[in-house]
């Protein structure tokens, strides 16, 4: 076996763990286009095996309590950047409103990355198509707030997943905000193995109905199957007024699933992560309604 | 950079690049081959170790941030020579196979023991979501692990 060369000698990098938000944006600044954030590590760590370079300076923001923290009000809930996939299921246990977020963090992975991975690693690795967190939040129209030494500013989730890969050196994300209402959600995800893989399609739902399970209002997301994840907006569209009945909805997926282009992959082809996505709309309105 | 780590209750300096894999440090610095580097993607479970008391896949952790932590690997786990409980069914069980994926599977199960003494057999699959053992011997682990359960 051989000597892991970041044990020999070599041009040294550094590990700055940030005590304070302040601390880790002034630090992101100074390194500027050398540096990056370290959260989780849990995809940072595997660049070798994708090939790419590390970064010759890392700013750790895993020990920042206010990063680190979940505030539940009334009309929002507030998720720290930092903030793990175990932290965030066990913290939103109660809430039933989030229970698509719950899922999402809770059966992520396995328990080991699932205590390591943090939520604003899981929305910033643009590389990563298989998130779940990606689509449960934007089922639940999340914000997220990006920081920089000099200003904050607060986008929508699909703003920030059109521009995270070129965000500028020195911004951070920091936090994540969803408002809460009583919806009905539910995450379905089809990984390969019964738990602890990485899921072939996702499906996210956020849906309000009336006392005769007419849809009032819906939100559903798509991830896995293309690069980033997406709303399915004709999906909505079509659900929207009727009563939401699994079956139904099944059919109408399967109109519409056209309009995907899957991801190919060593893991299935493109074609299956698509032919998938009718079966998970059923078994999302299924949960929803169960809910 | 250098670093200093405290492994199996032993404290010792050593220097690397900060984002060394924990993993690489516990082996080729002290000597604990017990950690094994298998899929290095945190998917296999080969490397997993108790960091402050909590399993941690040391492939995924760099050094610096294991520094002021107490680790602890396979080597570690029998105090004063005497298997823990969950190596001792293990033991009993005959559950050992290749041994890849075993230590790993120990260092699960005794946080699992420790964390959750009345766990079920469903929680010790659920524990061992992150454990993949490629002669699927799973059946006379997951046993083994229950007969310790049902011993405290």
């Amino acid at each position: 076996m051989t000597t892991n060369p970041l044990l020999q000698s070599g041009p040294p990098g550094s590990f700055y763990i940030a005590p304070s938000l302040p601390a880790a944006l002034d630090a992101l600044s100074d390194y500027g286009a050398a540096g990056a954030t370290f959260a989780g590590g849990t995809w940072i760590m595997r660049s070798p095996i994708r090939h790419e370079q590390l970064k010759p300076h890392y700013v750790a923001i895993g020990k920042i309590p206010e990063l680190s923290a979940i505030r539940i009000g009334t009309e929002a809930i507030e998720i720290g950047a930092a903030v793990t996939h175990a932290a965030l299921a066990a913290a939103l246990a109660g809430l039933p409103e989030f229970g698509v977020l719950t899922a999402a963090a809770g059966r992520a992975a396995n328990p080991a990355i699932r205590a390591m991975a943090t939520i604003g690693g899981n929305l910033s690795a643009s590389a990563f198509a298989a998130a779940d967190c990606v689509p449960a939040l934007l089922c639940l129209d999340a914000e997220v707030e990006i920081a920089s030494r000099s200003d904050r500013e607060r986008i929508s989730l699909e703003q920030f997943l059109k521009m995270r890969s070129s965000l500028a050196p020195g911004r951070l994300l920091t936090r994540i905000v969803v408002p809460r209402s009583a919806r009905r959600t539910a995450h379905a995800r089809l990984p390969l193995r019964q738990s602890g893989d990485y899921p072939v399609a996702i499906v996210s739902l956020a849906v309000d109905v009336d006392p005769a399970n007419r849809v009032q209002a819906v939100r559903i997301a798509v991830g896995s199957i293309e690069p980033v994840a997406r709303r399915w907006v004709r999906l909505e569209a079509a659900l929207l007024g009727h009563v939401l009945d699994p079956a139904q909805a099944t059919e109408v997926a399967a109109e519409l699933v056209d309009e995907f282009t899957g991801r190919d992959s060593v893991e299935v082809p493109a074609w299956y992560r698509v032919s998938v996505l009718p079966s998970l709309v059923r078994r999302a309105a299924i949960a929803a309604l169960g809910s | 950079m250098a670093l200093t780590l405290n492994v199996n209750g032993d404290r010792r300096g050593f220097t690397a690049d900060p984002v060394t894999p924990l993993v690489d440090v516990l082996r080729e610095q002290f000597h604990l081959t017990g950690v094994k580097p298998v899929c290095r993607e945190g998917f296999c479970g080969a490397c997993m170790v108790l960091v402050d008391d909590r399993p941690t896949l040391s492939c995924l952790m760099p050094a610096a941030l294991a520094q002021d932590c107490e680790v602890r690997t396979v080597e570690g786990l029998a105090a004063n020579g005497t298997l823990n409980p969950i190596q001792q069914a293990l033991e009993a069980c005959d559950a050992v196979q290749c041994g890849m994926c075993f230590p790993g599977m120990v260092v699960t199960l005794t946080h699992l023991m420790k964390a959750t003494p009345g766990a079920t057999r469903d929680d010790v699959r659920s524990a061992l979501t992150g454990n993949i053992c490629r002669c699927t011997g799973y059946e006379s682990i997951v046993e083994a692990a229950v007969r310790a359960l049902a011993a405290t």
